[in-house]
């Protein structure tokens, strides 16, 4: 990435005199940004590359003769038919009702004095830091005791388990943040706290729960470790363990194996571009001034 | 009428409302937290209709008897040390630079953040590509330059691959770090950056003085957060090396997770669980201590 | 999608998930077995299902197919349950098939065994797995598979290689001639954990033949006092550092075999099924296999067999239909499908590729079988023998200390 010092003169943003510092800083922070990007740009070349042109070009050398053939046999193969729906089932039922059940709870500990308020948004919020990971075992056999290993239930109530100290604490910030009068005005006029609840907070946090949805949406669309426990039965599985097995499987089959990655990542990478400003917002506004 | 009565109570407004978040979260995540100390006293195969009692066994024997179980602690501490030295350190740099009144610094800073929205276990596939001996981007890169007869076994040999794995672990979350710096930098109060510039003071000087301070909440925040993902690192390493070569690129979380639901040893994946939550809480309570005492310094 | 929609298709599913899975009624049969291998042997299952329905009428066999590592899971699942199959499919020895024998999952099936005469029907090498157990004969073999050293015969050639080795020193003679030659003589993947793993088991069954091995696999013999047992990872060091192409420990074993059809490597230790994928890479021509010479006249391989559940309310029903599976008919049926040799002592073959033709002698040359050491093993040396394997491999651990750390988990279990 060379681009000769001409090229600033047009540019407005940085005035003259020139800053010979930030044009410094410019060309390292674009090059460090090509070398982050490069990965990307090496997986979708290969997966365009049939076995054959993978171990006899080079490795930037762009698809002479695209082989959109390996999307389709990868899609096959790897069964992401299933797995697609799977995911989306799984992430279209957990993060609305996440939210949902979670800003209820927020607006509980947030707006009504209770004896053991404290105590419970202390346990919640414990929650926040306890890496899932450790207990993957006893979530199995509790899930297995019930009987729902292998189905929707099963894994969407731990994830559901999982994802609520984070929101919670997100939305109970936010809703403290709330000025008393408004919720006072609403309770004045006799309207319950469900009433007062959908009218009234649900309406001015949307920006919050916007960003917590997409937020949301890609952890639950990429989690892998508890599904990896609790899906055992392949017509169950999500994508990334869709992708984990395919690796397993066809490693040798350079071209799809990069076309399946291309599949798993996209989706989550057009979520993320469209929505890019509410993720910023949403990790800030919780971690930073939370 | 009775409804309206029932539902105008505020307890049982207050319970309804809270209630569904408390019970799910109590039952799939406080209890199996409870329930992994309880199994970690039994031996269990999964199979058998009985749980026998064997006490501490099992701690006895992951510190004793487990040729693998200190490997794994020794690289969740390296890994520990690692990630909150180099992804905050470099995501520092990048929120520096990219709060600059530079050119095109919104796709900048896309560019940086974009790897931490990919699935971990999909970073892991990409990456397993890219450190491939014959064919991958690296061996490629280094033959190109005239390095081809020192190309290591990225994710083969025992020196190089928890490394190895870490470089892609530095890829995927320098963007987290970045965007938290990055609040955090434009809270920095413009009246105070001004006064320090009219003092004389220059870039260094602003960022030791007036920036840096400013940033102590924030990098505690990345500090912890960077501690807490790194002690449950798992898809990563999983997907890159499974904890091999030989074992020895295996974490603790990773090897909790094999003895239980590969060796079918629920009793010792249960011991070496709660190691890790000990070691979890030691890092979490005085945190939440501090955050808790910042909060009522603030009321 | 709207939400209801979602909700009530993924209850719908978990619904259907759970029906699928409960205990069979008195007419049918759950059977869970691994994926099939290809759209051939799907088509053959069906067609073979349906035929054993229209014979019994009133009967309903429902197969259910998992990838290996979910299937081993299922089981446990099942096992703390009152779901699970009537007849699963598992490998055969002490390792794998002995755990779920031991922990009363699978039903004695000496009764049938009389009944049925399996014995004067099916192949004695793949037979000898169901005797290995305590407590009665234990399953029914479905397929034998058998693994040797398939070799490059244009690389041979090139090294001057012109015997075959008879025995193990002409084997690391050989690899020696190649090495000479600048071709790296046989390769692995050392990600797989197994791969590496066949090259121990036959060094091993080569150092200390044919009982001291099996001791050494069934745990009696020390492995630290056995002197054989040092010596093999001592060979199996010296295979490491001068014979196999390197790197391998950071590849599979899927990319091991595309580096040998490359040309890369002289040598790989697999099993008939690269038969099949030889043909697909269309190096049929080029490639010749012999057994690995370890001089005890005993076959590397495994058996796969088919086990009646314990829980089952349908033994008999059960047994029937493994003696269906067994048959000579449906076994000549599914030639080819299945596998391109049979258990079945009484099939005929006709026009066959000459590899398994070749195949196919080896396993009527050989009565008696070494075994895989994952399905030796229980699950947790397994995970101790790899990583014991992969530090003497790749230079990182003596093999005097191998030997003791080997020993010191065996001891450490009891």
């Amino acid at each position: 990435m060379t681009l000769s010092p001409s090229a600033f003169a047009n540019e407005t943003v940085i005035k003259p005199p020139r800053d010979w510092v930030l044009i410094g800083l410019w060309i390292s922070l674009v090059v460090v940004a090509a070398i982050w990007i490069a990965p990307f740009v090496f997986i979708v070349f290969t997966s365009l590359k049939s076995t054959a042109q993978v171990t006899t070009t080079s490795a930037f050398a762009p698809p002479v003769d695209p082989q959109f053939v390996n999307y389709a046999k990868a899609w096959a193969r790897g069964r992401f038919d299933i797995t697609f729906v799977n995911s989306a089932i799984i992430a279209a039922i957990k993060v609305p009702l996440g939210l949902f059940i979670s800003a209820m709870a927020a607006y509980a500990l947030a707006k009504i004095p209770m004896r053991f308020g404290r105590l419970i948004l202390v346990l919640i919020l414990f929650g926040t830091m306890i890496p899932f990971q450790v207990m993957l075992a006893p979530i199995f056999t509790l899930v297995n005791g019930l009987g729902l290993i292998d189905t929707y239930p099963g894994v969407i109530l731990p994830y559901l388990a999982f994802g609520i100290p984070y929101q919670v604490f997100i939305l109970y910030g936010f809703f403290r943040g709330i000025p008393h009068e408004l919720s006072e005005a609403a309770r004045i006029d006799g309207a319950s706290h469900f009433v007062t609840f959908r009218r009234v907070f649900l309406p001015v946090s949307l920006p919050v729960l916007a960003a917590l949805f997409i937020l949301d949406f890609v952890a639950t669309w990429n989690e892998f470790a508890m599904a990896l426990v609790l899906l055992q039965d392949r017509e169950m599985w999500t994508l990334p363990l869709g992708l984990s097995a395919f690796q397993g499987q066809f490693s040798r089959d350079y071209g799809q194996l990069n076309a399946a990655i291309v599949m798993t990542v996209l989706p989550a990478t057009i979520v993320y571009l469209i929505f890019q400003r509410y993720f910023v917002s949403g990790l800030t506004s919780g971690a930073v001034k939370g | 009428m009775a409804k309206r009565a029932i539902l105008s109570d505020i307890r049982i407004q207050t319970w309804l409302l809270l209630g569904p978040a408390l019970v799910i979260y109590v039952v799939f995540a406080v209890f199996p937290m409870l329930d992994v100390i309880w199994l970690s006293a039994f031996k269990w195969n999964g199979l058998d209709p009985v749980k026998e009692y064997v006490g501490a066994t099992n701690y006895v024997d992951i510190f004793t008897k487990d040729p693998v179980f200190w490997v794994a602690f020794k690289n969740t501490v390296i890994w520990t040390i690692l990630s909150v030295s180099i992804p905050p350190m470099v995501g520092l740099a990048l929120a520096l630079g990219l709060n600059q009144p530079i050119f095109g610094r919104n796709s900048l800073r896309a560019v940086y953040y974009l790897p931490v929205i990919i699935a971990p276990i999909a970073v892991a596939t990409m990456w397993r590509w890219m450190y491939n001996p014959f064919f991958g981007l690296f061996g490629q890169i280094m033959t190109l330059l005239g390095l081809g007869a020192y190309v290591p076994d990225w994710l083969g040999s025992r020196d190089a691959a928890l490394y190895s794995a870490f470089a892609a672990h530095v890829w995927q979350s320098v963007g987290f770090s970045m965007v938290l710096f990055l609040a955090g930098v434009q809270e920095v109060n413009k009246s105070l950056v001004e006064a320090a510039r009219i003092d004389g003071a220059g870039r260094w000087g602003v960022f030791r003085y007036v920036t840096l301070p400013a940033l102590r909440t924030t990098l505690t925040i990345v500090l912890v957060l960077a501690i807490i993902s790194s002690l449950k690192a798992f898809d990563i390493v999983y997907g890159l090396t499974g904890g091999g070569p030989a074992q020895s690129t295996q974490m603790l979380a990773l090897w909790a997770f094999t003895q239980s639901m590969q060796i079918f040893d629920f009793g010792r994946g249960s011991a070496i669980s709660v190691v890790l939550l000990a070691v979890t809480l030691a890092v979490v309570i005085p945190y939440m201590r501090w955050n808790q005492k910042r909060e009522e310094a603030a009321q | 999608m709207t939400l209801t929609s979602a909700v009530s298709r993924a209850a719908l599913a978990g619904g259907l998930l759970l029906a699928g899975t409960c205990l069979s009624s008195a007419e049918e049969l759950t059977f869970w077995m691994l994926n099939y291998s290809s759209q051939a042997s799907a088509d053959i299952w069906a067609k073979l299902v349906s035929d054993f329905e229209a014979a019994n009428p009133g009967t309903k066999i429902t197969i259910v197919n998992r990838g290996t590592d979910d299937h081993k899971t299922a089981i446990r699942v099942a096992a703390g349950t009152d779901k699970g199959p009537d007849i699963y499919f598992m490998w055969a020895g002490l390792g794998l098939g002995g755990e779920y024998v031991k922990a009363g999952l699978s039903l004695p099936l000496d009764k049938y065994y009389a009944e049925y005469k399996w014995d004067d029907e099916l192949m004695p090498a793949a037979l000898s797995f169901s005797r290995m157990y305590p407590g009665g004969r234990h399953g029914v073999p479905s397929t034998f598979r058998g693994e040797a050293i398939y070799y490059n015969k244009a690389l041979f050639e090139k090294a001057g290689i012109t015997s075959l080795p008879a025995n193990y020193d002409e084997m690391v003679a050989g690899a020696e001639k190649l090495k000479a030659a600048g071709i790296p003589a046989i390769t692995f993947g050392g990600t797989v954990n197994w791969h590496v793993m066949r090259l121990m088991d036959v060094i091993l069954e080569s150092k200390c033949g044919a009982e001291k091995h099996d001791a050494l696999k069934e745990m009696t013999a020390k492995w630290s006092d056995e002197a054989c047992a040092a010596a093999s990872f001592t060979e199996l060091e010296k295979w490491g550092k001068n014979y196999i192409l390197s790197p391998f420990m950071g590849i599979d074993d899927a990319q091991a075999f595309n580096l040998f059809v490359a040309d890369r490597a002289a040598m790989v230790l697999e099993g008939d099924w690269l038969v099949g994928m030889l043909d697909e890479a269309g190096k049929l021509e080029d490639v010749d296999f012999f057994p690995f010479p370890t001089g005890t006249n005993r076959l590397y391989g495994f058996a796969d067999y088919n086990y009646v559940s314990s829980k089952s309310k349908n033994p008999d029903l059960a047994a029937k239909f493994l003696d269906y599976l067994a048959s000579t008919p449906v076994q000549q049926e599914a030639l080819g499908s299945f596998g391109t040799t049979s258990v079945n002592k009484n099939v005929v073959y006709g026009d066959m590729r000459p590899l398994d033709k070749k195949w196919l002698d080896v396993f009527n040359t050989y009565g008696e079988v070494y075994l895989n050491g994952d399905q030796a093993f229980p699950l947790d040396v397994t995970t101790e023998y790899f990583r014991i394997i992969n530090e003497v491999v790749s230079g990182n651990m003596a093999p005097a200390d191998a030997v003791k750390a080997m020993q010191t988990f065996i001891d450490n279990k009891s």
